[in-house]
């Protein structure tokens, strides 16, 4: 009982805290800098989705928006390495780097698209859980 | 044939429906973990715990349909011990997935896996994933907790060691939840490190389960004493059965085994007697339905004075 009073307890106290926070802070540095760093793949064409995303994102933040273009194995490596906050481009769900970072929900898409289908969406860091959140947040229209 | 006495066909009876009830409560708890599970890796080995819930519950149905048939003429002793080969296998399984279990726990912790738990859309409401993996848990806690309380008495009515050591695993399932719910809440708080540490604090407790019920089931298969349900000691009722047994028969080697959840008594150095003591003489107060064998090794033959030849 005193157990179960205090995983209740430990519970609401977590539910009032500001979770899930980022172990690498990337959403904190990037109000208190305000700039999002991000890595566009070069041949990913712009979509109207993520230009919005990226819109509420900054709105949200209160940052603007800074990008550095490359190729997919340099970005997605600077994003690993924490040098960007966020990438877009069109990657598949079974992309060989999703066990090294975080991808986003398809952008445009109601469903769930084919697992090996290129599709435009944010990748970001692993672990950065708060960022990963309001990112997502942003891509929802 | 080898029939399940009398006294204890109501408990077994209730015991098969226990089994029956956990198969139905943990195939519903895995289901709920498996769509809450998500990249945690602490989920994941209470998912895959919950997943070997199932074995005891599976190998005790098996081996009480077992134990009563009939005996062959390649198996003349029926198939009682059927159950100690079940439950040796299913603590190996155990103990085997622990150690994996544990090395992934340890290999991301030392690898710096940083775990992403995102949102997820729930009621048209984006929430975040640890939440749901928490109520999961919590979720995954309370059935088995219940069902260990209710099994823990029929369990050492019918002096059962797979049921007990079942029933011990449930009730204990309450550490894996808070294990798991504190690796979720330590992620949530920005500590990346919680995930994989409360994984491996889950492993430690399969892996321990593991060694512990290879141990029990390994003394058993050795013909080791009739052991208590809990512990290596031997169990308070087959201490007084030897007393008795020494006590009719001074000059006889009294030696207990145990056999699923029977004991097995053999004097040795002795003729058989004419006339036997009744079972209530020899048992006592204690369950009369223990005793299922009482054999005498007549002077001369080789086991007959095993305590001599080992001295």
């Amino acid at each position: 009982m005193k157990l179960a009073l205090a995983l209740a307890a430990t519970l609401a106290l977590s539910a009032c805290a500001d979770i899930p926070r980022d172990p690498e802070r990337t959403e904190a540095l990037v109000r208190e800098t305000g700039v999002i760093r991000l890595g566009w793949v070069g041949e990913a064409a712009p979509d109207e989705a993520a230009t919005g995303a990226l819109r509420r994102l900054s709105k949200l933040t209160g940052a603007r928006v800074e990008r550095h273009e490359g190729e997919s194995e340099a970005v997605l490596s600077d994003l690993k390495d924490g040098r960007l906050d966020l990438v877009y481009g069109h990657f598949p769900q079974a992309s060989p780097w999703a066990r090294e970072v975080h991808f986003g929900s398809a952008l445009g898409w109601r469903a769930k698209p084919p697992k090996y289908e290129h599709v435009p969406r944010f990748a970001m860091r692993n672990g950065e859980n708060g960022w990963v959140m309001l990112v997502e947040q942003a891509s929802r229209p | 044939m080898i029939q399940i006495p009398s006294d204890i066909r109501p408990a077994i009876a209730k015991a098969r429906k226990l089994e029956w009830w956990t198969l139905a409560g943990m195939g519903s708890v895995v289901l709920v973990m498996y769509f809450a599970m998500g990249s945690s890796q602490a989920m994941k080995t209470a998912f895959l715990e919950d997943m070997l819930g199932f074995v005891p519950a599976i190998t005790w149905l098996v081996a009480t349909k077992l134990e009563p048939r009939e005996p062959t003429e390649k198996y003349p002793y029926g198939f009682v011990r059927v159950n100690s080969l079940a439950f040796l296998a299913s603590a190996v399984v155990l103990a085997t997935m622990g150690a994996w279990l544990l090395y992934g726990g340890m290999m991301g912790i030392l690898g710096g896996e940083h775990p992403t738990i995102g949102p997820v859309a729930l009621f048209g409401n984006t929430i975040w994933l640890g939440w749901v993996m928490i109520a999961a848990l919590i979720y995954s806690v309370i059935v088995p907790v219940i069902l260990g309380r209710m099994k823990k008495p029929v369990a050492e009515e019918l002096r059962d060691k797979v049921l007990h050591t079942d029933a011990d695993m449930q009730k204990a399932d309450w550490q894996t939840g808070l294990a798991g719910i504190a690796g979720i809440l330590g992620v949530g708080l920005g500590f990346w490190w919680a995930d994989s540490a409360a994984a491996a604090a889950i492993s430690l407790s399969i892996l321990y389960d593991g060694l512990k019920n290879i141990r029990t089931a390994a003394a058993e298969l050795l013909d080791s004493v009739p052991r208590a349900l809990r512990g290596a000691e031997m169990s308070p009722e087959a201490r007084r059965l030897r007393e008795r047994l020494q006590a009719m028969w001074p000059e006889g080697h009294v030696r207990l085994r145990e056999s699923g959840r029977y004991i097995l008594a053999d004097i040795g150095n002795i003729h058989p007697p004419r006339d036997l003591p009744d079972l209530r003489d020899l048992m006592g107060e204690d369950p009369h339905w223990r005793l299922a064998k009482l054999s005498f090794t007549p002077p001369g033959c080789a086991h007959a004075d095993e305590d001599d030849q080992r001295r």
